[in-house]
């Protein structure tokens, strides 16, 4: 087993009760393809740096997880044909940390 | 005539390198070390845009090590990060 790190861009119109039904289709598939999850983030909406097939803004995704070569066939498989999604990377990781998330929403608001 | 020779040497005294000798080595030590090894060196990744940013000129590119002393094993993956980064529309 292998940890990667798989993340994927989904278009700004996406409504957020469809986020989970997207974030748990592609847990589903690590799942199936003899692979496990072990944390996934949402880093929210953001600005795109530049364009990317006429798209500003998009909903960014990360899952951390263990698989195998025919998971990853898998998933990019399934991110090639779904029409949500901008683009997708999946990297391999050594190591993973679990613990920092770079992308953390910092609450102001309750620290008032 | 006379005059104007004295304004000659009167330039080359004032200047500031006139007391160095080519092969005498300089006061000051020209070496940095390394930002991104040794001990309390940053993470290195692509998710850590913030130190990224640090390493690329304005216009978006990569700075040569020349200029930011990264050792040659750092700048390989300094610059394999950034372009991950690219990918994926962060920076």
């Amino acid at each position: 087993m292998n940890c990667y790190e798989h993340t994927f861009i989904a278009k700004q119109d996406l409504p957020s009760s469809q986020t989970k039904t997207l974030v748990n289709k592609y847990e589903d598939i690590i799942k199936k393809n003899s692979g496990k999850v072990l944390k996934t983030e949402e880093w929210g909406l953001r600005n795109l740096s530049h364009i990317i097939k006429n798209n500003k803004k998009g909903f960014y995704f990360h899952i951390k997880f263990e698989g195998i070569g025919t998971t990853i066939k898998e998933l990019e498989k399934a991110g090639n044909i779904d029409e949500m999604l901008i683009r997708y990377l999946t990297v391999k990781v050594k190591k993973h940390n679990l613990e920092e998330n770079f992308f953390e929403k910092k609450d102001y608001l309750e620290n008032r | 005539m006379i005059k104007k020779r004295r304004k000659f040497n009167k330039k080359q005294k004032n200047s500031r390198y006139s007391s160095l000798s080519l092969f005498q080595k300089p006061d000051t030590n020209f070496f940095k070390p390394c930002p991104l090894s040794g001990k309390n060196a940053p993470i290195l990744n692509y998710k850590n845009i913030k130190l990224l940013k640090r390493y690329i000129s304005e216009s978006g590119r990569i700075l040569p090590s020349r200029i930011t002393s990264v050792s040659l094993k750092k700048q390989k993956e300094l610059s394999r990060s950034i372009k991950r980064a690219r990918l994926l529309a962060l920076l």
